[in-house]
């Protein structure tokens, strides 16, 4: 899975905010901001990568047990999937 | 023609009365070099006109022009704040907020209340960040009124401008001012100018205080208004 095209996350006074670009700012020209966690699950998203490396990344950099790092992740990706931000591939 | 806005020289080929008066002050004689051409050409006036109707030549010619001007701000560490910006003891405040809500109305009770207040830009002062600081800039481009004048001031405060019945002001965290600043400028489709704009943003964020103020009709609105971003009384 992947975040759809056309949006680009950055940080803008300490908060990561992710913006629409090209033709999806057409549609979307709202703000997402997004806590450190997100802003790390977001960054694997937009290059592209499953829900196991997404885990087993998580468990990797951050100091989590598996079932706190799957809430994360879940939690994420259904916000970000009821918005329609992610491609499932 | 060339003129000085904000600090770029702008080579725009203006033909028609309201935009040429309006860009008298900004007329530039100098030595710089050209920063940015805006020529804007005899089909592109048919086509917008085309697409709007209701509009006639010199106001797509003051539209236009202004909207690619505030496009090359961008790239020159600058942005558009949809925004009344009044200058007071040589510092300037930025009320932004959406259409009506009475960003214009606010800012003449400044003018009331306090001598030697001015109006900047009523409606779409740049602002830039420059080796001194944040500076609001007066650009020709000023909305429906003509209220503009070609300065530049270090900015006090920008406020997010709220109606109620009561005069308040509180200070705003930073997710809440990002929000509504995105909202009252334009935002480039293209991915360079977006990360230069929020590049900008951010530089702005960490140096100028933002507030959300609400507010009536009163003089009292613009008291508030001043202490809430001097931390004073007066």
């Amino acid at each position: 899975m992947k975040t759809k095209k056309g949006f680009m996350l950055r940080s803008v006074a300490g908060r990561h905010v992710v913006v629409a670009i090209g033709k999806a700012s057409v549609e979307f020209n709202g703000l997402i901001t997004l806590n450190d966690t997100g802003a790390y699950i977001w960054e694997k998203l937009s290059k592209g990568i499953t829900y196991d490396a997404l885990l087993e990344g998580m468990l990797a950099d951050y100091e989590v047990d598996e079932a706190t790092a799957r809430a994360g992740i879940d939690s994420f990706l259904e916000t970000a999937r009821s918005a329609n931000l992610i491609d499932e591939d | 023609m060339r003129y000085n806005i904000a600090g770029i020289i702008v080579d725009m080929n203006v033909r028609f009365p309201r935009l040429r008066s309006q860009s008298k002050t900004y007329e530039y004689n100098g030595d710089r070099e050209t920063n940015v051409k805006i020529h804007l050409t005899d089909r592109f006036f048919n086509e917008r006109l085309a697409e709007n109707p209701h509009l006639d030549y010199e106001m797509i010619e003051y539209i236009w022009m202004g909207s690619e001007f505030y496009n090359a701000l961008i790239r020159f560490n600058g942005m558009l704040l949809h925004s009344s910006c009044v200058v007071y003891e040589g510092k300037a405040y930025l009320f932004s907020a959406p259409c009506g809500t009475g960003k214009s109305t606010h800012t003449q009770i400044w003018l009331k209340r306090f001598p030697g207040a001015y109006i900047l830009n009523d409606d779409k002062p740049a602002i830039r960040i420059t080796p001194d600081g944040v500076y609001a800039f007066g650009t020709p481009f000023s909305g429906k009124t003509s209220q503009n004048v070609n300065a530049s001031v270090p900015i006090a405060g920008i406020c997010i401008l709220d109606r109620d019945t009561t005069n308040h002001i509180e200070p705003i965290d930073p997710d809440d001012a990002l929000f509504n600043i995105l909202n009252q400028t334009v935002r480039p489709p293209e991915e360079d100018s977006m990360d230069m704009l929020l590049t900008t943003l951010d530089k702005i964020l960490r140096s100028v205080p933002v507030y959300r103020l609400y507010c009536n009709m009163d003089l009292e609105a613009a008291e508030v208004s001043y202490n809430g971003m001097n931390g004073g009384n007066k």
